[in-house]
């Protein structure tokens, strides 16, 4: 293990040949803001959010939270700086972030993100573009994932919409995620006798002007959600069936070159339909045509779920040293993360960045 | 010999009902100061010195290590951080005080049955309206630690110093969690319990702090 000196002289090595490469590739290098609105963060990710950030709060009792990650700090320059075309951002900086025990975890990020680019060779030519300082590596091996493709096989499975928008909803929280699959399996969800107890109320209820609001909700809200729910298969929905299916598909883990086939092949076993299928089965092989031949590619369908605002294509560069995995460079796809820090609509937006820390330790 | 410090709740029931639970161990409380004093005596036990303390307090003084021990409620220690529970020992669950901390929604709230219907009504409200749903609650942590275990994220608590059950009336929350033994007044404001919302089970304990627990003055209390 390097220490003092020596390892901040190979930060500052490491930094100026990486971002000297970035730049190479046309991003802009920008100083991110250091503390960032908390409540921006706990909007977008609700509450969880600051057991893993530093929070404080000011004189005026507003809560401020030290950024835990640089690519929500680049979302929010993009939308402060009242941005509306595509941005290629390079950056070098710290993000902090809290441990499950409480502990502060500081970590040297240099990476970079396009935002808002139609260009569809532009994730490609990231990932390319935060692989390339790292190429040299020994043994560096390279995990792809696509959040998008778990949606595609729920939105396939013959299950209550409500079932389906938990599932992905809770794609990243794995323990919750767990739990909800218990739940799927035993079918447990509604209770009848509550139901015709609300029945009866329901009469009174429309009765009432839908616009009125009980407890922030108006009566009209209400009612269709409730009516929505009575609709909705209740019993024999196939929970079992189709949370082995959710497992096994989350069990592909393949060389990228085999996964195209796999995945086809998963989804035609099952009986599973889908018109979007093909349109991420053509963003696999775009990937290995890219990038297959100059590295070890794993493609796995459960990987991605450690950060909620991925949507879409997802990697992670790693060695892995006495089977223990060190995380070089990860990244992915975030489109609906500006929307949710006040962007006016959801913008393509990728990003990744090198874990500096891990690398002048290798 | 350094005295032993006992904490008893100050007012209310729960003040009547841990004098009553010592006087069923034969240890007389004793206002030797005043009625109006908040310091009291044990008849016939000159080691403990007693003070009469908000509920709250009770457990703050523990694990600080001014007393050594006092009768509070479950709710309330579970409410502080964890590492409170490293100090401050639960000695004995005692037969009285009980109360369940629930979420209770507007009863007019049909579509909301269980915690899987908050968390989804919870999505919709902040796509809809914009901000999260806010829960009123005088138990913050608790609150919080039980909704992310049951899935719902979008959420935000609102401090609650008092008559918790009118926010959701008065557009200060949409919901609320707080402590209920009966339900009545829950019902009485127009609230139901969330059927899986039973977020804490409740009642009055005598916590010792982490040191006392081998003191021989306990064999009195069992």
């Amino acid at each position: 293990m390097k220490q003092g000196l020596e390892k901040k002289r190979l930060k500052e090595f490491f930094s100026k040949q990486i971002l000297s490469s970035f730049e190479k590739n046309n991003f802009n290098f920008t100083d991110l803001d250091l503390l960032i609105d908390t409540n921006l963060l706990t909007e977008r990710s609700g509450e969880q959010f600051k057991k893993t950030t530093l929070t404080y709060k000011d004189l005026l009792g507003k809560e401020i939270s030290l950024r835990p990650d640089l690519t929500v700090s680049t979302a929010i320059k993009y939308i402060q700086e009242k941005k509306n075309k595509e941005e290629k951002y390079c950056y070098f900086g710290t993000a902090y972030r809290l441990d499950k025990k409480g502990n502060l975890k500081v970590f040297d990020q240099i990476g970079c993100e396009i935002i808002n680019s139609n260009n569809k060779k532009s994730q490609i030519n990231l990932i390319n573009s935060v692989l390339k300082p790292i190429k040299k590596i020994k043994k560096l091996e390279v995990t792809i994932g696509d959040i998008g493709l778990f949606k595609i096989l729920v939105n396939s499975l013959e299950l209550p919409e409500r079932w389906k928008f938990r599932l992905i909803k809770h794609f990243s929280r794995r323990e919750y995620f767990e739990d909800l699959l218990k739940r799927l399996e035993t079918n447990y969800d509604l209770n009848q006798q509550t139901i015709e107890v609300d029945t009866k109320r329901l009469k009174e209820l429309k009765k009432m002007d839908k616009n009125q609001f009980i407890g922030g909700r108006t009566v009209f809200e209400i009612i269709q959600r409730f009516e929505k729910k009575l609709k909705d298969p209740r019993d024999n929905f196939k929970g079992k069936k189709n949370v082995k299916i959710i497992r096994d598909f989350l069990k592909i883990n393949l060389p990228i070159d085999k996964a195209e086939n796999a995945i086809r092949l998963f989804f035609f076993n099952h009986n599973l339909r889908n018109k979007d299928l093909a349109i991420y089965l053509k963003k696999i092989s775009s990937v290995n045509d890219a990038l297959g031949k100059k590295y070890t590619i794993y493609f796995k369908t459960n990987f991605g779920r450690n950060a909620e605002y991925y949507t879409g294509l997802v990697f992670l560069a790693y060695v892995l040293n006495k089977s223990k995995l060190i995380e070089i460079a990860r990244g992915g796809e975030y489109d609906t993360l500006l929307k949710t820090l006040g962007y006016k609509k959801d913008i393509p937006a990728f990003g990744g960045a090198i874990n500096l820390n891990q690398l002048i330790n290798l | 010999m350094n005295k032993i410090k006992l904490g008893l709740p100050s007012k209310g029931r729960l003040k009547e009902d841990a004098i009553n639970f010592f006087q069923s161990k034969r240890l007389i409380i004793k206002n030797s100061f005043g009625e109006r004093n908040y310091f009291f005596n044990i008849e016939g036990k000159n080691e403990v010195e007693g003070i009469f303390l908000h509920a709250k307090e009770i457990i703050e003084r523990i694990n600080d290590g001014t007393l050594d021990m006092g009768v509070s409620g479950l709710d309330l220690l579970q409410e502080f951080p964890e590492v409170y529970s490293e100090n401050v020992k639960i000695f004995q669950k005692l037969n009285f005080g009980f109360a369940d901390l629930v979420v209770a929604v507007p009863k007019d709230w049909l579509d909301v049955q269980n915690m899987a219907d908050l968390e989804e009504v919870s999505f919709e409200f902040r796509e809809k309206y914009g901000r999260r749903m806010r829960v009123a609650t005088k138990y913050p942590n608790l609150t919080e630690t039980f909704f992310l275990s049951k899935g719902v994220s979008q959420f935000r608590v609102v401090a609650s110093l008092g008559a918790t059950e009118s926010y959701p009336f008065t557009g200060s929350a949409e919901l609320i969690t707080d402590i209920t033994s009966t339900g009545s007044t829950l019902k009485a404001n127009n609230l139901r319990i969330v059927n899986d919302g039973n977020i804490l089970k409740s009642s009055a304990c005598l916590f010792v702090s982490k040191k006392f627990q081998k003191n021989n003055f306990l064999k009195n209390l069992k």
